[in-house]
């Protein structure tokens, strides 16, 4: 199969309310990889990925970029709306149904679209911290994970977002802080969630033909997804995500790599416990010592401040992640660059990880 | 057939869409089976269950102890009215309806 590359990728600054619009929005990151990469406008695929409920969003966008696409869409998946976008721009590219794709996430703390409604399974309890505090309820009682072990991720991800300009959150925070903040669900404190936000990240896709002329093209080797259904009634085991683990094991498949070979990763962390179950599930920790695991430093991961530092623009979040793994492979990833890597991944869920998706990423 | 479940629900009535040909709990409900594509229709089920997790939730507005309950084909989250609890136990729904536009299904230990 054809291969395809990023060839360049940005993100605006997270804040609290922008003030913006979601077109506003979605264009900053969109003008800096188009200048980037010397493309200009002649781009063939707009994809955009949102939970808001704007119609005709992309096209919106693409007038207002001076871009006359070939195909233009709008994505939407929840919180792995992101890494849905990029797969299907990959898809168009690889077909030969287009040269170049520009995937824009973009998000408002406000978006009607953030939170799932449909799920009358989870009664009055339908926040995600409800989810979240039972899969953390149930890796506790099941392997021993402890509430420390889960701040201690908060604390990891704070200081990662510290040396991020675009991250909503740039002030550390300790395991004191983390401990004693507000608790939201038994075992879930306040700083072991990550917060909505406005936002928006921008990837520029290439075929491979096109990006062998770039100056550093990021190979999208591997893509692996999984979706086993919209209501929490749907999850099955609470100690690890199905979804994940499918998506995981068909994207290193395809890469034809091993866990053990990748330098650096973004675990979808929109709860601590995520990152926990997240080591499990992409096969860095052995089942249930995901815990143990938050102290190792072979692997750089969530160097941008993840979800939990840098804020949940939800449709904007997988592109973001893609986004910081293309520019550590590139080098350019500033103050917060993890030296020598070759291989990464990404790890991108939605709605209590009812849907998954794993992109390998290599130069 | 979402909102007719609605209906029952804010009667206090617990009554689940089954399919008509194939019998498969249609949950969530819908009103097309999942399996075999027929036709589903209401059916009260039995309101028994067995306790998987529970926690106890301090968000403003949504405060209570609540808990996810495998029944019988079919898994919900349930509040409770207090968390002396256990994983495992046999719980059963004494109370259910609509309040605010949500659902609720209040369960209670089996004596």
């Amino acid at each position: 199969m054809p291969r395809v590359a990023i060839a360049s990728a940005s993100s605006s600054q997270f804040t609290k309310e922008s003030g913006k619009s979601i077109f506003e929005l979605a264009c900053e990151p969109s003008i800096k990889v188009l200048l980037e990469s010397g493309i200009g406008k002649q781009v063939d695929a707009v994809l955009v990925s949102t939970c808001a409920t704007d119609q005709y969003s992309s096209t919106i966008v693409s007038e207002m970029l001076g871009i006359k696409p070939k195909v233009s869409h709008r994505v939407d998946n929840l919180c792995n709306s992101g890494t849905n976008a990029i797969a299907s721009a990959y898809s168009l590219i690889a077909s030969g149904l287009c040269e170049s794709a520009l995937v824009v996430g973009v998000e408002k703390a406000t978006s009607a679209g953030n939170r799932l409604v449909w799920d009358l399974t989870r009664g009055s309890f339908n926040f995600p911290v409800h989810w979240a505090s039972m899969f953390a309820r149930a890796h506790m009682r099941r392997y021993g994970t402890t509430e420390e072990q889960m701040a201690q991720v908060s604390v990891k991800n704070h200081k990662n977002a510290a040396k991020n300009p675009n991250a909503l959150f740039r002030k550390p925070v300790s395991l004191h802080d983390v401990m004693n903040s507000k608790k939201i669900a038994d075992p879930i404190k306040l700083l072991d969630c990550s917060a909505p936000c406005d936002g928006a990240s921008a990837v520029l896709l290439f075929s491979e033909k096109k990006a062998k002329k770039t100056e550093e093209p990021v190979w999208i080797n591997g893509i692996g997804q999984q979706t086993n259904g919209a209501s929490f009634a749907s999850a099955g085991d609470l100690t690890e995500l199905d979804t994940a683990r499918k998506a995981a094991k068909e994207a290193y498949s395809m890469a034809g790599i091993k866990p053990s070979q990748v330098d650096i990763a973004e675990l979808h962390d929109a709860f601590t416990i995520l990152e926990i179950i997240a080591y499990e599930d992409v096969g860095f920790a052995p089942r249930g010592k995901g815990g143990r695991f938050v102290d190792q430093d072979e692997i750089a991961i969530n160097t941008r401040g993840g979800i939990l530092g840098c804020g949940h623009p939800v449709g904007a979040t997988g592109v973001a992640q893609v986004t910081e793994v293309a520019l550590q492979l590139q080098g350019r990833a500033g103050k917060r660059q993890v030296g020598g890597c070759r291989t990464g991944i990404v790890h991108n869920l939605a709605a209590a990880g009812s849907s998954a998706t794993v992109m390998v990423l290599g130069v | 057939m979402e909102s007719e479940f609605t209906q029952h629900l804010k009667q206090g009535e617990f009554r689940i869409p089954v399919c008509t040909k194939c019998g498969k709990k249609a949950w969530p409900p819908s009103s097309t089976c999942s399996e075999c594509y027929s036709r589903t229709a209401l059916k009260k089920v039995s309101n028994r269950g067995v306790l998987v997790e529970f926690a106890t939730s301090h968000l403003r507005g949504h405060e209570g102890v609540f808990g996810i309950v495998q029944m019988d084909g079919f898994r919900l989250v349930g509040s409770f009215e207090s968390a002396d609890l256990s994983e495992g136990m046999d719980v059963r729904m004494i109370e259910c309806g609509m309040k605010d536009g949500t659902p609720y299904y209040l369960f209670a230990p089996e004596k």
